[in-house]
């Protein structure tokens, strides 16, 4: 979907159609624009910009507070849509999905006819416009919908993926960030083109398997299936301070909230995690994150916090613009569970845990009936010391 | 300080004391290492302050005593890299000279008195055994011993002397490994200590002739251990152990016994499907057989048999594998036997002569 939030906003308010219309939150918050419409981009506003500063490309810009009850009903509308036409649907996002259509000629005809037929439901259902790729990959379907927004549609067939990879720059490889394009710039490699001359051997002797994933794609070759059954990878709670906080106490304090709030949402979905990452952001924007892989998974705030904190220490000193924690590597806790020797032997261990699982099942109880804030850990109140 | 070293002595010797001193530490003093250079021998001195050693080398020329305390990583690199037979190390100032031929390189020391003191080992009460006892032990038990500090202090292992036993027990709470071996005579009051892995593996690096006789003493804060031409002390762990002994099961409903080389490639044919989040193998007794299971919902699935003989009806248990192949690593004898009451109990696994070997099966709930 083109610019999807700030289009559901427009849909809303008609009144505003033609303005330069930002989602995201308010400057004094520093909040970060999370979509902008076509009006606002063509003054340079782009999505995770600070508020502040697309402010100040455009005075005149329209600033909503996000109404994401209503982004996911109208999220929920589209996917209807695109689950007329195939059941092999993968969400990426709220406004995103890899569809499928391999075997459902005979019903719609082929994919260039099911994506355009897709494009005006979607538009005649919910008013807003899509942008459409159709290829043979993934990778390519997504770069194709990118090509031609707004309001795109583009087919790339077989035999012309190298005349439209070839001058596109490296970074519009899925996996090549700011930090890869500058370490394959120092190379000299600038264009996809560029990136698939390179032999394989060297490319993975530099860039390990990552390597060799992004010299694939650079070929236009891409395995992944669509998958319906996307599981959850991840779930993490960060946050961007209204001003930044040089308090270690209290960066501390606000890391057990994360980890309290990371563990509640992992309870509630019946998942639990092994890696334990934070996220840091200086006031200068650089960001680092450091990561650690317990023997358990764990779902156990305390837990979490424990390992978060040990990472939290680490980091350089100095005040932080944005904290954060996210638990990866997740397991549905109905699995397999390795049994353990003695009662609560591991802290991170999920079934030996007695008195802290059953402590926080009350917990969880209560904070589903008042909320959350009301309901907490004395050690998120005063120090977190003492462990 | 002036002293004339044989090259290889001295880089062998050098490498050990360096595996002990920390690259980066918050006392700096102790990235460097310590030479002392007594009448008739070098000593070299290293710790990150849970682990210290102190190596003896004897075949050298001590033209002048004294003491020198040079970068730990640099001295040590640059002594390896030397081609001569002979190395001169002169303390010039506050500077180490390394002479050997036409090589030499001069490095900035720190004053000697900075270095932590570091205990020289005490003979009384100290315990007489052989070394390949000591690391036969280890060898046997630390692959089991806990990475992560928990709430019990598994990250060490547990080492008894009793009644004329030396016993050695690693678990990280999911598997246990208890090994022990007599040792001689020795009539003094049992001992107990929960030693690091870091420490251990020092331990080890320095007991490398299996036949010697070497000292251990236990004292109320530290292990120190002491052979021919070093001592190493390492600090121990301070906490409770997990009262291990009461899982280990003493009678048992089934039993199974297996050619263990042919169990543990079976095992890793069959955890090939299954996948790094889900390890897990399904062991199925039968009369004359064990069957393996793995599965994943993701690779498939692949079964396995080997001949066996079990014991009691037929039964079922579901084990990590890379749980059992580490343990059968170190089975000492050809044959391996797995005892165990239910599906949901843990798995006693005889791995030789005074060796078992407990993992806690994976259940699946619902």
């Amino acid at each position: 979907m083109d610019a999807f939030y700030a289009s559901v906003e427009l849909r809303e308010r008609p009144e505003l159609a033609g303005r330069p219309v930002c989602v995201g939150g308010a400057a004094a918050g520093r909040g970060v624009i999370a979509a902008a419409s076509y009006a606002a981009r063509a003054f340079g506003v782009r999505s995770a910009m600070p508020t502040a500063r697309a402010q100040a490309l455009c005075p005149d810009l329209v600033l909503l507070p996000p109404n994401f009850d209503l982004y996911t009903a109208v999220s929920r509308e589209i996917m209807a849509i695109f689950r007329r036409y195939t059941p092999l649907v993968e969400p990426l996002s709220l406004d995103e999905a890899f569809l499928d259509v391999r075997g459902t000629e005979r019903l719609f005809g082929d994919a260039v006819a099911v994506g355009r037929a897709i494009k005006s439901d979607v538009l005649r259902e919910t008013g807003l416009v899509a942008s459409v790729g159709v290829a043979p990959s993934k990778f390519l379907a997504k770069l194709a919908s990118d090509l031609d927004k707004p309001d795109g549609f583009r087919v790339v067939f077989a035999e012309e993926v190298r005349a439209l990879l070839d001058p596109l720059p490296v970074s519009k490889i899925f996996g090549v960030g700011e930090r890869t394009a500058k370490r394959l710039e120092s190379l000299g490699v600038h264009t996809i083109g560029q990136l698939a001359s390179l032999s394989r051997a060297d490319v993975q002797r530099r860039f390990g398997a990552s390597g060799l994933w992004i010299h694939d794609l650079a070929h236009g070759i891409d395995e992944r299936r669509v998958s319906t059954n996307r599981v959850e990878k991840s779930h993490g709670k960060e946050r961007t301070f209204e001003q930044d906080v040089v308090d270690r106490e209290d960066l501390r304090r606000r890391l057990y909230g994360f980890a309290e709030e990371v563990a509640f949402e992992l309870r509630d979905r019946g998942l639990r995690g092994r890696t334990v990452t934070l996220k840091a952001r200086y006031p200068d924007f650089h960001t680092i994150t450091r990561s650690r892989t317990l023997d358990h998974a764990t779902n156990l705030g305390p837990r979490i916090f424990a390992v978060a904190r040990e990472l939290f220490e680490r980091i350089p000193f100095g005040p932080l613009r944005l904290l954060g924690i996210s638990v990866s590597h997740l397991e549905d806790v109905r699995g397999p569970a390795q049994g353990q020797l003695f009662e609560g032997a591991a802290a991170p261990a999920p079934v030996a845990d007695g008195r802290l699982e059953r402590a926080q099942a009350g917990l969880d109880r209560l904070r589903k009936k008042y909320g959350g804030p009301q309901v907490q850990m004395g050690t998120s109140l005063s120090t977190p010391e003492r462990r | 300080m002036k002293v004339l070293c044989n090259h290889e002595r001295l880089r062998e010797g050098l490498a050990l004391v360096n595996s002990v001193i920390p690259t980066k530490s918050p006392r700096p003093a102790v990235e460097n290492v310590l030479l002392v250079a007594t009448d008739d021998a070098l000593e070299l001195v290293g710790t990150d302050l849970e682990v210290s050693l102190r190596l003896r080398i004897e075949d050298v020329k001590v033209l002048e005593p004294g003491t020198a305390l040079a970068p730990g990583r640099v001295t040590s690199d640059f002594v390896r890299d030397l081609v001569g037979e002979t190395v001169e190390l002169e303390r010039d100032g506050d500077q180490l000279v390394i002479t050997s031929g036409a090589d030499r390189c001069e490095l900035p020391t720190v004053d000697p008195d900075e270095y932590p003191v570091v205990a020289h080992f005490d003979a009384a009460g100290s315990l007489s055994l052989q070394a390949g006892t000591f690391t036969k032990l280890v060898g046997r038990t630390a692959f089991a011993a806990a990475r992560e500090q928990g709430r019990y202090a598994m990250h060490g292992i547990l080492t008894l002397v009793e009644d004329g036993v030396l016993r050695m027990v690693g678990t990280d709470g999911r598997r246990l490994a208890v090994a022990s071996n007599p040792i001689d005579a020795d009539s003094g009051p049992p001992r107990r200590a929960i030693v690091p892995t870091k420490g251990m593996q020092t331990i080890v690096r320095v007991l490398s002739d299996p036949l010697e006789q070497v000292q251990i003493q236990f004292g109320s804060n530290q292990l120190g251990v002491k052979t021919r031409r070093a001592e190493v002390f390492a600090r121990l762990i301070e906490g409770d152990f997990p009262r291990y002994a009461a899982v280990i099961p003493s009678e048992t409903n089934h039993s199974v016994e297996a050619d263990a080389e042919l169990l543990a490639r079976k095992l890793r044919l069959v955890s090939n499907v299954t996948t790094s989040d889900a390890r897990a193998v399904r062991v199925g007794l039968r009369a004359d057989r064990i069957t393996l299971h793995g599965r994943s919902t993701s690779t498939g699935q692949a079964t396995s048999e080997l001949e066996a003989v079990a014991k009691g009806t037929e039964a079922e248990i579901t084990f990590n594998p890379d749980f059992i192949m580490e343990g059968l690593k170190n089975c000492e004898s050809d044959r391996v036997r797995l005892e165990f009451n239910e599906r949901t109990s843990p798995g006693k696994f005889t791995l030789g002569e005074n060796y078992v070997y407990i993992v806690m099966p994976i259940t699946v709930d619902l």
